[in-house]
């Protein structure tokens, strides 16, 4: 759960981005960092290689603003993507509130999909969380591409949606579908935290 | 000083006092803030705890996979400024503590006090958890209005 | 460098002396130490090479050289503290009862020695 401070009314939930590797998680971040206002997000963290791979995790602090009294700030982080990473990807996911899955469109990116996801199923009960519980939000990226080289978003919600989560198409480099799915998944976590009481603490 | 619950705070107060420390931050192992001195910007804060928990959990995860028993601390000196990382166990579960200090104290007197730091806070901290509250009705109403000034649509 | 331990092996057989350390002055840290299990080493490090800067301090704000040794007494023990000029500290806990004239002579030699 979120981690709430009811003496300073303030609400945090770390928010994480996991995907096949150059899926486009990444772009997600560079993409809200580029346009939220300054005063409304913290630096923009990259542990990556010399080639730009994330290599540990990327990571942005963003302030919501005041919800019903409490002042709420979101932790995004991605994760790195390539098979090998696996034990990094557990770290970040430690104690996530909720998951973008970033999915690449591309026909020929088909299995790095389902295996990625069949992955973070695999983390998420490692470490005892109820994936049907955890919020959780598709994104089919790279749908700018030409139509032949992509699928559609009913064939990737028929390969990846089998429990009905939002999904939502996008191009994260230009930036459509990024904050729809930052909203998406931003209402899924809250709406949790006010049908189910917080812990204070995790 | 924040903290996320009261008793936190006089353990932290005398370990401030009595290290010299300049900065220091405890947090969950997910990286969660759950107290903090020194830190200006409440978002520079979890930048510090998530590149802390990260360093530290990639620490434990070297020392698995070296077969040895995990490692409790990593320190690194710079010319000014000297950082000190510790995971410690409490009643709430696993916290890591950041400390930065600079020439006006030393490595051994942080680490001297931020071990009696983690003795107070094994003993104050209550036995039982702070009683669960609800969210205001109007909740949902305000986090859609608050998204839709965040991200402008 | 003499052996370090080498060094403490002439201040712990002293009457009176509960152990004996060498410190890092920068960090406070325990370089080499022989100490009875009642004596956590680690403490007296970190206080020691702490009070040895205040000490510098005050001998610096009075325009006198820094001390070549101090000590504390205390009603149930005493430590004495020498510097050495590569930045370390000899420094021994004893019991009120030891030989303090003579410790005094042994912690100097010591504090040469570790040069």
């Amino acid at each position: 759960m979120p981690l709430v401070n009811f003496t300073t009314r303030e609400i945090t939930c770390k928010l994480v981005y996991y995907g096949p590797g150059r899926s486009g998680k990444t772009s997600n971040l560079l993409y809200i960092h580029g346009r939220v206002p300054a005063d409304r997000r913290g630096n923009m963290v990259s542990l990556a290689t010399q080639s730009d791979r994330t290599l540990f995790f990327d990571f942005l602090p963003l302030e919501l603003g005041v919800i019903s009294g409490f002042t709420t700030r979101f932790q995004l982080y991605t994760v790195p993507g390539q098979v090998y990473y696996n034990a990094t990807r557990r770290l970040v996911l430690q104690g996530a509130d909720g998951v973008v899955f970033v999915a690449d469109s591309q026909a020929r990116r088909f299995d790095d999909n389902l295996e990625s996801f069949q992955d973070l199923q695999e983390n998420l009960l490692a470490q005892g969380v109820d994936v049907r519980q955890l919020p959780l939000v598709l994104q089919y990226n790279k749908q700018d591409l030409p139509p032949d080289l992509i699928l559609t978003r009913n064939d990737l919600d028929d390969a990846l949606n089998f429990r009905s989560v939002p999904s939502l198409a996008a191009d994260a480099l230009h930036g459509s579908g990024v904050f729809e799915t930052l909203k998406a998944l931003s209402s899924l976590v809250l709406q949790r935290l006010a049908t189910q009481p917080p812990a204070a603490e995790r | 000083m924040r903290s996320l619950e009261p008793w936190v705070e006089a353990p932290l107060t005398a370990f401030l006092a009595e290290s010299g420390a300049r900065l220091t931050l405890l947090m969950t192992s997910a990286g969660q803030v759950v107290a903090q001195h020194g830190f200006v910007r409440s978002l520079d804060v979890m930048s510090a705890a998530a590149l802390g928990a990260g360093i530290m959990a990639a620490t434990s995860e070297l020392a698995r996979v070296m077969e040895t028993a995990p490692l409790e601390s990593v320190t690194h000196q710079g010319k000014a400024l000297g950082l000190y990382l510790a995971a410690f166990g409490t009643p709430r579960g696993r916290w890591i503590g950041l400390v930065v200090y600079g020439s006006e104290t030393s490595l051994g007197l942080v680490q001297l006090f931020f071990a009696r730091l983690v003795d107070d806070l094994s003993r104050t901290a209550p036995a039982e958890l702070p009683p669960r509250q609800v969210l205001a009705e109007d909740f949902e109403h305000e986090l859609n209005s608050s998204l839709r000034s965040l991200f402008g649509r | 460098m003499s052996s370090l331990h080498s060094v403490l092996g002439e201040l712990t057989p002293l009457p009176g002396v509960r152990g004996a350390l060498v410190v890092s002055r920068a960090d406070g840290l325990v370089v080499a130490d022989a100490l009875r299990e009642d004596v956590d080493g680690r403490a007296v490090a970190a206080l020691a090479a702490s009070l040895a800067d205040r000490m510098a301090g005050v001998t610096r704000a009075l325009g006198q050289p820094e001390p070549v040794a101090w000590q504390l007494v205390g009603s149930e023990g005493l430590l004495l503290a020498a510097p050495t000029r590569e930045d370390l500290l000899v420094v021994v806990v004893a019991d009120p009862a030891v030989n303090a004239g003579e410790l005094r002579l042994r912690v100097l030699r010591a504090a040469e020695r570790a040069a």
